[in-house]
């Protein structure tokens, strides 16, 4: 058994889990295109992306719960890619839970002990560690259908983590919970991959919970990885349209390059290496600046303020460019209420660090 | 059982073999060959086994009265049980509220109450010295036991009738479970009649448990040979009791294979036109 | 207003008819259970005092004590056989697709809907003809065939709703698939399971015309009961049906109560 807890002796580097050239079909529809991943030890990697981009299929590949039709699955250098998921080093947190009704708290969370056929006694303390580690203490010895959805969500955590695994399996854990509980059950995720320091796998189709959790995002669609990185990359420079849609809200502008410059619609004009064609350039609204000088940043296009809704901590600005495009911006300077009114001019400026240019398509 | 994950699908089958095993080995085999036993004759008490259809033209010629007897009677019955079903299950599923549970429950309870148990009780009810007759007589109502509850084919029916009951209540009861209460007031709400909410709404929705019940009834009243034997007397001989008499001391199979097959075939012909026919008539 | 009280005569009369079909289908069972306990030579009214005359006389036969023997024999035989079977089927047709599945199941029922008269002596006819002796061996074969739809339609139906992640669960923490069946979905499919076998052991102590075809010299309790209807008239019928009503009654009504089952 190992523990999960141990440092990492190959360096943050190294890949724990890795998929080359894995695919699945469902009777000739595909559910995972054939692709390849590397999962860092340490990591806490989020999977996200909608429904039926194939994650979930992803995550019951690594946890053995179905064959993939090509490549190969390797975890800490073995091959498992025939394995069932009894002889996987990996353990699973179940949408739904998978919790046994006929067993009480302690009882569930021993069963894989059980299984491993671990001594008793050691079996007690490690299951009392877990107890305390997901904070179950006096809800030992009820029956799961006795315990709210947190609750029993921890249970299917204590369940998972008392087996130490190399790699632990979350799939979409938070779904079935409210949006107050989620956030607790958020913050206690990060709380014991941080005291534990083991690799997490989520997969989950709440982008929130993603940047939230992980410190690595891969961002899947119609069974393609898009874009993998740290969630700073995957927000600020999203690989393409689909991946700034899907994260957060995005501003595009249609520009056209030529020889190393970029010139949009609207005529701001910067320079950006790449090929001559059509680009789309990326935006957060929160990067956007509004002003009332054209030459306040190095980028700016003119526009009309079209609406300017008050939401506390911040500002939401719709602006329209002359092509009848709207925009929409964020700002916490409260104060431009005072500078530009609905209907009147505004510009639009930001710096090319704060941009991400894709080009087509 | 290390199982890897590609074992599932042969396990699947490894589950499914006994239980295939049964069905084939004491099913499908057996009667494929009482089948092929209707083409053969009996000469000195044993099998000849050259191809004949003289069985089933002995059966046509002797035996058609008698099989359109049979179908008649349990035609009669499948329809009345499956009636009577109906309402009974209309009645609990919307017209009784609490008390639906307990005559449910009846119902339920007489389903497991025992073929023969039946079949005697309906003996010694409407027998010449039975509780039917003795209770009319003490209560004054006639002055000499009734004769004629029994050992005629009304006899059978109501003997069927009570048998299979149970059996007809619970397809239709299932299928009036899922009829929501939400269309029926919908219905209502938008000016049907009860009685046009029941045909445009109710009735359509609970076919499939009528054909159920009514095939169900008809197949096992067709076929039965203990309830004629018992309260039907000698006007009333189905076609059963003449199988199994070719089965006892009158010894020939192949008759007997000819007369169950050809009884059986009619059986699933009437029952397919009948179905086609309710079908069609819904969709109107 | 005339359309409400057209609406409470409807209920009347709906409730009157449901309780008089009611009473049509309990009626004919009390009065034979009734009579078990009746003085009457003859099973007429009046009834003339309780007696436990019948009981005493049936339980002198020593065929009686053959028949109920032979019954159990049968009866748990089947229970056993035909549960393990039954299930090992219904779990695979509830992890096949639908449209292959119901066709399947389908047809495996069909024994339940050809007239027993004619797979009863089917059977005996392939005993026969194969030389198979008949005997309790050949009945337990016998009722197989129409005990294990029964099994399959109620478990199956069970497993349709069944949450598979807590199987997935356990062989995600090392237990391998028969291990995680005896562990995990056994317990908790186990009533729906103990209901089934209890419903065929109902239907293998109730059959009468199957057995009939393929039992050698002995009898089972209908078979017994048959022959005391066809020779004699005396009210030990009603006692030897009583028991068998009870038990085959009593047997479904645990079936009922361990798999809650309502309607």
């Amino acid at each position: 058994m190992i523990d999960v807890a141990v440092t990492q002796p190959d360096g943050p580097n190294e890949a724990l889990v890795r998929l080359r050239n894995v695919s699945k079909s469902f009777a000739r529809i595909v559910a995972v295109e054939p692709l390849d991943l590397d999962i860092r030890r340490g990591d806490f990697l989020a999977i996200l992306g909608p429904s039926g981009c194939g994650k979930t299929t992803l995550l019951r590949m690594i946890g053995g719960f179905l064959m993939p039709d090509t490549g190969r699955i390797e975890i800490d250098g073995q091959d498992v890619t025939t394995l069932g998921p009894e002889r996987r080093p990996t353990n699973m947190v179940f949408q739904g839970y998978g919790l046994f009704p006929h067993m009480n708290v302690e009882q569930n969370i021993a069963y894989g002990l059980r299984m491993a056929k671990v001594p008793k006694a050691e079996s007690e303390r490690r299951v009392q560690k877990v107890i305390d580690l997901v904070r179950l203490g006096e809800l030992a010895r009820r029956a799961p259908e006795a315990l709210s959805g947190g609750q029993q969500q921890r249970v299917a955590l204590a369940r998972a983590l008392v087996m130490e695994p190399k790699v632990l399996l979350l799939d979409e854990p938070l779904a079935a919970l409210d949006l107050q509980l989620r956030k607790v059950m958020q913050d206690e995720l990060r709380r014991i991959h941080a005291s534990i320091g083991g690799t997490f796998v989520i997969v989950t189709h709440d982008q929130g919970e993603a940047l939230g959790l992980a410190n690595r995002i891969a961002v899947m669609n119609e069974g393609r990885v898009v874009q993998a990185g740290s969630p700073e990359d995957i927000y600020a420079r999203p690989a393409t349209r689909f991946v700034a849609n899907f994260i957060g809200d995005a501003n595009l502008f249609t520009g056209q390059r030529q020889s190393g410059h970029v010139t949009l619609a609207g005529g701001a004009r910067f320079p950006d290496a790449g090929g001559d064609g059509v680009v789309f350039v990326i935006v957060r609204p929160e990067a956007l600046k509004p002003s009332t000088r054209a030459d306040e940043f190095p980028i700016s296009l003119p526009a009309t303020l079209v609406d300017m809704v008050y939401l506390g901590s911040h500002l939401k600005l719709k602006v329209a460019l002359p092509g009848g495009q709207e925009v929409t911006v964020h700002d916490t300077d409260l104060s431009l209420r005072e500078r530009i009114q609905p209907g009147g001019p505004v510009y639009l400026g930001w710096s090319a660090a704060q941009h991400r240019v894709i080009d087509e398509p | 059982m290390n199982a890897t994950i590609g074992e599932i699908g042969r396990s699947r089958s490894i589950l499914l073999a006994p239980s295939a095993l049964v069905f084939i080995g004491l099913f499908v085999l057996p009667m494929l060959y009482f089948f092929l036993v209707s083409f053969w004759q009996v000469s000195l008490f044993d099998l000849d086994r050259t191809f004949t259809v003289k069985n089933y033209i002995r059966t046509y010629q002797e035996y058609l009265g008698v099989a359109g007897f049979t179908f008649l009677i349990a035609g009669i019955i499948a329809l009345l049980t499956t009636l009577i079903a109906l309402g009974f299950a209309y009645a609990v599923r919307f017209k009784v509220g609490r008390f639906g549970t307990i005559l449910l429950f009846g119902a339920l309870i007489s389903l497991f109450g025992g073929y023969l148990a039946k079949v005697y009780a309906w003996k010694t009810i409407l027998g010449t010295n039975g509780i039917l007759n003795t209770a009319l007589l003490n209560l004054g109502v006639i002055d000499e036991p009734i004769t004629a509850f029994i050992f005629n084919p009304g006899a059978v029916v109501v003997t069927l009738t009570h048998y299979l009951l149970p059996l007809a209540i619970l397809p239709i009861y299932g299928s009036l479970r899922g009829v929501s209460d939400l269309t029926i007031e919908a219905a209502r709400d938008l000016g049907s009649t009860p009685i046009a909410t029941f045909f445009n709404i109710i009735l359509p929705q609970c076919g499939s448990g009528l054909i159920a019940s009514f095939s169900f009834t008809f197949l096992i009243a067709a076929g039965d040979y203990v309830t004629p034997r018992l309260v039907g007397g000698p006007s009333t001989t189905m076609i059963g009791n003449y199988i199994e008499s070719l089965f006892g001391f009158r010894f020939d199979w192949p008759l007997g294979s000819a007369m169950s097959f050809s009884t059986l075939f009619c059986c699933v012909g009437i029952l397919a036109v009948t179905s086609y026919l309710l079908i069609k008539a819904q969709r109107r | 207003m005339s359309a409400f009280s057209g609406q409470r005569v409807s209920t009347w009369f709906w409730r009157g008819f449901a309780i008089l079909v009611w009473l049509f289908l309990l009626s004919p069972l009390a009065i034979v259970i009734l009579f078990s306990f009746a003085n009457n030579v003859v099973t007429t009214f009046p009834m003339n005092g309780v007696s436990l005359r019948w009981y005493d006389l049936l339980f002198d036969n020593i065929y009686f004590w053959d028949a109920l023997r032979n019954s159990l024999i049968v009866a748990g035989s089947v229970g056993v056989i035909s549960t393990i079977i039954g299930t090992m089927a219904a779990m695979a047709l509830a992890r096949m697709r639908p449209k292959i599945a119901g066709p399947s199941m389908l047809a495996m029922a069909t024994p339940v809907m050809v007239p027993p008269l004619m797979v009863g002596i089917a059977l005996m006819v392939l005993y026969v003809s194969v030389g198979i002796k008949l005997s309790l061996f050949t009945v337990v074969l016998s009722h197989l065939v129409f005990t294990q739809p029964f099994v399959i339609l109620i478990v199956h139906a069970r497993m349709i709703g069944f949450n598979y992640a807590a199987v997935e669960s356990a062989r995600d923490l090392g237990a391998s698939p028969l291990k995680a069946f005896f562990t995990v979905t056994l317990p908790i499919i186990r009533p729906t399971i103990i209901g089934a076998a209890l419903i065929t052991m109902a239907l293998s102590l109730d059959d009468f015309i199957i057995t009939f075809f393929t039992i050698a010299g002995g009898n089972t309790l209908p078979t017994f009961i048959w022959g005391m209807i066809r020779t004699q008239t005396d009210p030990t019928i009603n006692a030897i049906a009583t028991l068998l009503v009870g038990l085959t009654v009593g047997l479904s009504l645990v079936a009922m109560a361990v798999t809650r089952y309502r309607g």
